[in-house]
């Protein structure tokens, strides 16, 4: 009988526990759904590493509207360069690739959401002598990643993915080094982002895991 | 996710099992053509042919040339023969290590014992009374010395040591190699498009055990390059590099210029050759020879036997 008074203790507590949650999300309704209609404009730090090739850092940002699938569809752009990876104070090429992409993120609303990524750029090498001149340099960068992005607590995204070059040297034509697979890991937060409207959203988060 | 990881490992547990290539007896590989060398060694180098030395000989340049990655001797064959009549150097051919034999002995060989080949031929000559040994090494056998003078091989030597390289391969120009260990256990081996005769001097199948070990030494050159290293006091080096290559990227050159320094801190050797051919020292064979290539190949013969006694 005790156990039963216990369990309908719980049960009790359990109801009151989601009523609570229940409450707050009705009350922060408004601001879930102004968040809901806001933007999201990540800016943050990218790290990079080809496979058996270089590693080259940089930073990105990307930026999702309020009026156009918010938090679904994200435009970025990113800058990412050997000079603050494996060419810093080594004899590795200095290379940079400048990358604009469209990405769309799945599970709205979900800590862990996996995305798929469209990026288009250039890509440029220096080879540090003039000698060098007469060997390709420079190329439009193709390419698409798969990966997953995780929503911390904070305004803080931490995505990683992985990678593929469509577009890589071939020792007639194209820059030596732009390898085919690279993976990336991207730190970014959320300039947009209110504490407010953040800590409602995590407690409406708990709910939906 | 159990069955799925068992899935997976017994799917690739059967590609891997399936992959021993049926080479036709008549190419290298099959178990019955071999590189000259491996019947004849006193042809081939100069340690066999000549154990003892006068004087004069031992006094002689001797260079010791040097294959690439599935090749075999045949790769600086023109070399001897466009030398003939010559006596005033030595040409001593190398095979390495589980090339010009089978499928087997290549997939079996590590890069280590590629580069033991190298060393070996070098320490005889050392060992017999030879003062003036040079190198003439193409496509991957660069790497391979680039790697022992790292390591400081040639540290003690008392005489000068030329050091030839030849489309040396850092980057591959197929950048496929770079997922080698990820794809290679899945294929088992991949194929080449040998041009019709090269057969019997270039192995055809080429096991991904031998290819991750080429990723391996690429890798570790790189590195070494990275890192820069200069040259010992006695040892000179000069590259000779085709502008297009369909082997190894002509952006292997620029690695070795910048990660390499002379003795007295200065940039090492280097001509950037107008070809298209990898290895544009070897014609023999290769399909739609153009003047210009034969051009090219008798200036690279000729300023490394000029160089040899600088």
């Amino acid at each position: 009988m005790a156990g039963v008074n216990k369990s309908l203790t719980h049960a009790k507590n359990d109801t009151m526990k989601k009523g609570i949650y229940l409450m707050i999300m009705l009350a922060g309704a408004g601001l879930s759904c102004a968040n809901a209609q806001s933007s999201v404009l990540d800016l943050g730090v990218r790290l990079q590493k080809t496979v058996n090739l270089y590693s080259e850092n940089g930073i990105a940002v990307s930026y999702s509207d309020k009026g156009l699938l918010a938090d679904r569809l994200y435009f970025g752009a990113s800058y990412a360069t050997s000079r603050l990876g494996t060419a810093f104070h080594s004899n590795a090429i200095k290379q940079d690739n400048y990358l604009v992409s469209a990405a769309w993120f799945f599970r709205r609303d979900h800590v862990i959401r996996p995305f798929v990524r469209a990026n288009g750029g250039y890509f440029s090498a220096s080879y540090g002598g003039k000698i060098f001149d007469v060997l390709p340099h420079s190329s439009p960068l193709l390419s698409s990643d798969l990966g997953i992005s995780f929503q911390t607590g904070l305004p803080v995204k931490i995505a990683t993915s992985l990678g593929y070059n469509f577009i890589t040297g071939n020792g007639l034509s194209g820059p030596g080094t732009l390898f085919p697979v690279f993976y990336q890991l991207t730190v970014s937060w959320n300039l947009f982002d209110h504490a407010k409207i953040n800590r409602h959203e995590r407690l409406a988060r708990k709910l939906k895991l | 996710m159990k069955k799925i990881l068992l899935a997976a490992i017994i799917i690739t547990a059967f590609a891997a099992c399936k992959k021993n290539p049926v080479i036709p007896a008549a190419d290298l590989g099959g178990g019955q053509v071999f590189d000259p060398s491996v019947y004849n060694p006193a042809k081939y180098l100069v340690s066999a042919a000549n154990p003892t030395p006068n004087a004069s000989d031992a006094l002689k340049p001797v260079i010791i040339a040097c294959h690439g990655y599935s090749a075999t001797t045949f790769e600086w064959d023109e070399f001897r023969a466009w030398s003939a009549g010559r006596t005033d150097y030595f040409i001593s051919q190398v095979l390495l290590a589980g090339h010009g034999t089978t499928y087997a002995d290549f997939k079996a060989a590590t890069w280590h014992n590629w580069q033991a080949s190298i060393a070996a031929e070098y320490n005889t000559l050392v060992s017999e009374g030879y003062k003036n040994i040079n190198f003439a090494a193409s496509s991957t056998s660069c790497p391979l010395i680039l790697d022992m003078i790292h390591a400081g091989f040639f540290n003690n030597t008392g005489t000068t040591v030329h050091i030839f390289l030849v489309d040396p391969i850092i980057i591959p120009a197929d950048k496929n190699l770079s997922l080698i260990g990820i794809l290679g256990p899945m294929l088992g081996y991949i194929t080449s498009n040998n041009a019709p005769g090269e057969e019997k001097y270039y192995y055809h199948y080429r096991p991904q055990e031998s290819l991750q070990q080429l990723q391996d030494v690429l890798n570790v050159a790189r590195n070494e390059l990275q890192d820069g290293f200069t040259l010992p006091k006695n040892v000179y080096l000069k590259v000779y590099k085709s502008i297009k290559d369909p082997t190894a990227d002509p952006v292997s050159a620029v690695l070795i210029y910048n990660g390499i320094k002379t003795y007295n801190g200065g940039h090492i050797g280097i001509d950037l050759i107008n070809s298209n051919i990898h290895v544009f020292t070897r014609l023999s064979l290769v399909p739609d020879v153009t003047a210009r290539d034969k051009a090219n190949q008798v200036y690279a013969f000729n300023d490394i036997t000029t160089q040899i006694f600088q």
